[in-house]
């Protein structure tokens, strides 16, 4: 059985972020990385593998540069690598979601895993949306992964706890932090990951037509100044400040 | 034109987050219908201002959150051609399913939109804004407490759907969250001592005040080093962790540089100190010239009635 | 803000994906591991067992020898390593030198094929730890007259003498003793345990200590007979080593000098004095190009000798060049970098000290800079400055 892992290569959130005319200046990133919440999939999905559950895909749907998330993957054991490669941003999640669930269909997963949101949309609609696509089980928020017998068992995050899920498959599941952070490599992985190769596929190759979207792309630009800091004398502020960090900052 | 509106529960009652949204719906100037999945809060939606309808769909789908089998039964619910819910994790979940089954456009999290759709929200973490324009069927959902909630004055129709979707999930046990202390590294807020706490004992009081909102509390160097109860992994600094969340309170602490290189890149800082000159007051974007002592029982009390609103 | 190091001139487009995924693998294991307990291990005096078993799961341990499960990495990859671990701190470099450069190196150059199996493999893994006992009481930048000997006796060889300064020492289950057989320099294997040997620490040490320094004592220690490295006779054996161990130092000290400049970066803009930040100021931003300069001009030599070590065309004073200099301007550029720390410089909640004390260290061991300094003389001029006839 194959579990597929979808990645996505987005700014590291250490990076800093600048501007370039109206958008943000990605060549300008001088750090990319596997989405955080993607990196507790894939380790969940390591975990798997050594338990015994199966092999490893690893599939990334981006321009050129993302490929090198799928060797990062390789070097802490990822089995295959595909690159969905799609040179343009895109602002409609259903491209992406009709490229992925192609590749998907075809690879035949009965376990798909993914992280809840990506670190640079933040939107979080590319899991659920290719669960819809599959019409295949999701299960969101997902910190832990156990095998019980024929079985998968998710730990859910909810408001008041957890909950233990047992989803039929094929499930899709979107991870939130997970348990475990990503391992790291070892030279002996990292080594033999430049020897596994990409199968890259086109949306031509997926028999997927991309649709020009209602969405129109205006700008990105910097979040405005925070204005500057206000002092205040005395305890009988507090109600004030409390009322502001609601209204004005937007924080509780 | 019409809007849908997916309300969420709270606690078996409408989440007040759905006030919100009617809000947002008026801007939109659509003809409202508040959708209340598996019954939840249905009298509540029927009360907020501005809502033409409520739909109530009910089955046994509904026992167990299962966001397909949910979003099934929501979808044939609603008609509208516009669909608003939070971007809560339960709302970007459900409309994401439901946008793909309608192969119509999503958009997540929006802090800002006009009447003809351009619609602005964070992302890259809120380092970037982006604005977009849509038109046509979507699906939009909404940050929670950035629009103004509609008032309660309203009389809407209730109608009620029944509906059985197919569960692909099984809830075989559920866990109530552990008492376990937040980490700093980790929280989107934090409440932090310094040595103007004066005794660890105190520490107490933000741990109050850290439950009431969900913050970790953390402390200073000084702190830490002057007292062996605050432990080095609550230490937020230099030598200790650096974080970022999106509120940091800092109480009793002066803001050595040391300090601030732990916490300086907070969205926001809130300090509460007596010291008027304290170097922390230069870095609050709030703050309160107080002893700890008087301010911090009032915090409690007005945060307390913050997270009730 | 995060540490990104600094690459003025480029020469991560130089680099393979394979090297710089292996410098990521340890920049980060550095970052997660070593920053946040370094100043404690330091205060203690200790090296935790951990990071020998971090190390060894990396795979990183005797980067550049091939076969015997070691990594068989390039020199490059060796250099970045160095780099990454001295960043953190020059006493965790000094752990996997002294393993790869100065205890495997001379099994896998010199050793029997026997030897190589049975010691090799493991210490790549970090399962055993290895130390280089060449350096004595008496016998620093001179180890040529070293008085550690060695008597054939039957089926053992029996060695006498005392070595000092050894890193590793206290902690390792074996150490290479260079020791005069008749007269003639060797290698021996010496395992802890063997009779008469035995490895106190040193205490006391103001520098690397995080790392465990010791002297080796051997009384009467009897070692079998095939413990012998028969690949090599006189200062050949050690010198070998020492250029490899020498060559990772060159880039570790550039590593030392990044971590202290970028801290240093960091305080000069967030410390405001006379209501701005001091790196607005032409005396700071003057230090700060300095440092800049001198870290661009180390990483070139750094790069260039490794490419020069990978295509099997360098001279060991072309290794010399490169270990004095580099060392020798971290040490600059710490004391600079504490300088504009100002009063905070002092404290451990900076890494300024730290890394000024360890480059001391770094600066006289694995031949002294002034040492580094005549093996150039005599390369240039032909004439032994050493030592004279008085």
């Amino acid at each position: 059985m194959s579990i597929a892992v979808l990645l996505k290569q987005v700014p590291d959130t250490t990076s800093k972020i600048s501007f370039s005319g109206s958008a943000v200046d990605l060549s300008a990133v001088t750090k990319w990385s596997i989405s955080p919440y993607d990196e507790y999939a894939l380790e969940s999905a390591l975990k798997l593998k050594s338990e015994g559950l199966g092999d490893i895909i690893a599939i990334t749907c981006g321009p050129s540069r993302s490929s090198k998330i799928l060797t990062d993957a390789a070097a802490v054991g990822a089995d295959s690598l595909v690159h969905i490669l799609v040179e343009d941003l895109i602002h409609d999640s259903r491209n992406i979601q009709k490229l992925l669930s192609s590749a998907l269909n075809r690879l035949n997963c009965q376990i798909i895993l993914c992280g809840k949101q990506a670190a640079d949309t933040n939107s979080g609609s590319t899991g659920p949306g290719i669960a819809s696509l599959m019409e295949i089980t999701c299960v969101s928020m997902v910190s832990e992964i156990k095998i019980d017998g024929d079985d998968l068992i998710a730990m859910r995050n909810g408001p008041n706890g957890q909950e233990e899920i047992q989803a039929s498959k094929p499930c899709l599941f979107t991870f939130d932090k997970g348990t475990e952070e990503l391992r790291r490599p070892n030279v002996r992985g990292i080594m033999m990951a430049k020897k596994k190769s990409i199968e890259t596929l086109t949306p031509s190759d997926l028999s997927v037509e991309l649709l020009n979207s209602s969405v129109k792309f205006d700008s990105q630009i910097s979040p405005p100044e925070k204005p500057p800091g206000q002092k205040f004398q005395g305890a009988d502020s507090v109600a004030s400040v409390v009322q502001k960090l609601r209204e004005e900052a937007n924080v509780i | 034109m019409e809007i849908s509106i997916i309300a969420e529960n709270i606690g078996g009652s409408l989440n007040p987050v759905t006030a919100q949204i009617v809000s947002v719906a008026k801007i939109l100037d659509g003809e409202v219908t508040v959708v209340c999945p598996g019954g939840f809060g249905v009298e509540e939606a029927a009360k907020i201002s501005g809502v033409s309808k409520v739909v109530s769909v009910e089955g046994d789908c509904f026992a167990n959150f299962d966001g397909m089998a949910w979003s099934q039964a929501i979808n044939s619910a609603v008609t509208g051609e516009i669909l608003l819910s939070s971007s809560s994790n339960f709302g970007r979940e459900i409309m994401a399913i439901i946008a793909a089954m309608r192969d119509i456009p999503i958009i997540q999290d929006i802090t800002d939109l006009s009447a003809d759709m351009a619609i602005t929200r964070p992302i890259l973490s809120g380092k970037a804004i982006e604005k977009l324009e849509i038109g046509g069927s979507c699906c939009l959902t909404i940050r929670a407490n950035v629009f103004a909630a509609a008032g309660n004055d309203g009389d809407a129709d209730i109608k009620t759907i029944n509906h059985t979707s197919n569960v692909g999930i099984s809830v075989k046990e559920a866990i109530a969250k552990a008492d376990e202390k937040l980490d700093v590294s980790e929280a989107e807020i934090i409440i932090s001592g310094g040595r103007g706490m004066g005794d660890p004992d105190n520490f107490s009081y933000l741990y109050e005040i850290s439950e009431i909102i969900g913050a970790a509390v953390g402390a200073s160097r000084a702190a830490v080093d002057t007292w062996e109860q605050i432990p080095h992994s609550m230490q937020v600094g230099q030598t200790g962790k650096t974080v970022t969340p999106k509120l940091y309170i800092a109480v009793g602490i002066s803001g050595a540089i040391q300090h601030l290189a732990g916490m300086r890149t907070s969205k926001y800082i809130v300090a509460i100190n007596k010291d008027p000159e304290a170097p922390i007051f230069g870095v609050a974007d709030y703050g309160i010239v107080s002893s700890w002592e008087d301010a911090l029982p009032l915090l409690k009390t007005e945060l307390e009635k913050l997270v009730l609103d | 803000m995060a540490y990104t190091g600094l690459d003025f001139y480029g020469i991560e487009d130089l680099l393979t994906e394979e090297e710089l995924m292996i410098r990521d693998m340890v920049r980060d294991w550095v970052e997660k591991e070593i920053i946040p307990n370094i100043e404690e291990a330091c205060r203690n005096g200790v090296f935790p067992d951990k990071w020998r078993e971090d190390l060894g799961n990396m795979g990183v341990l005797g980067a550049p020898l091939k076969g015997y499960g070691c990594p068989g990495l390039s020199y490059t990859a060796y250099g970045l390593i160095c780099q990454e671990l001295e960043r953190g701190d020059s006493g965790v470099r000094s752990f996997a030198s002294v393993q790869g450069s100065l205890a495997m190196y001379p099994i896998w150059d010199f050793g029997s094929e026997e030897q190589k199996n049975h010691y090799l493999p493991k210490m790549a893994k970090g399962e055993l730890i290895g130390c280089f006992g060449l350096t004595e009481p008496d016998y620093g930048s001179n180890p040529g007259d070293m008085i550690t000997r060695a008597k054939e006796e039957g089926d053992y060889y029996v060695l006498n003498g005392a070595k000092m300064w050894i890193t590793n020492g206290t902690i390792a289950d074996l150490a290479v003793v260079w020791a005069k057989l008749e007269g003639e320099i060797r290698g021996f294997i010496v395992e802890n345990g063997d009779p008469g040997f035995s490895a106190p620490e040193m205490k006391g040490k103001h520098s690397l200590k995080a790392s465990i320094t010791s002297e080796l004592v051997l009384q009467d220690c009897k070692i079998p007979k095939d413990r012998i490295l028969p690949g090599v006779k006189g200062l050949r054996g050690p010198f070998s080593c020492l250029n490899n161990a020498r060559f990772g130092i060159s880039w570790g000290a550039v590593g030392s000098a990044q971590a202290c400049f970028h801290s240093a970066k960091e305080y000069a803009m967030s410390r405001i004095q006379f209501d701005n930040p001091i790196a607005s100021y032409q005396l700071v931003q003057n230090k700060l190009a300095w440092m800049l300069r001198e870290i661009t001009k180390a990483q070139l030599l750094a790069y260039h000798v490794g490419k020069k070590k990978d295509d099997g065309n360098w001279i060991p004073e072309q290794i010399s060049l490169a270990k004095m200099n580099n060392v020798d301007i971290a040490l600059e550029i710490a004391r600079m970098a504490r300088d504009i720390h100002g009063a905070n410089g002092i404290l451990d909640e900076y890494p300024i000290m730290r890394h000024m004390a360890n480059l001391e260290s770094v600066k006289t061991y694995e031949g002294t800079h002034d040492i580094h300094n005549l093996i150039i003389g005599r390369y240039i001029t032909g004439i032994q400055a050493f030592t004279r006839t008085l």
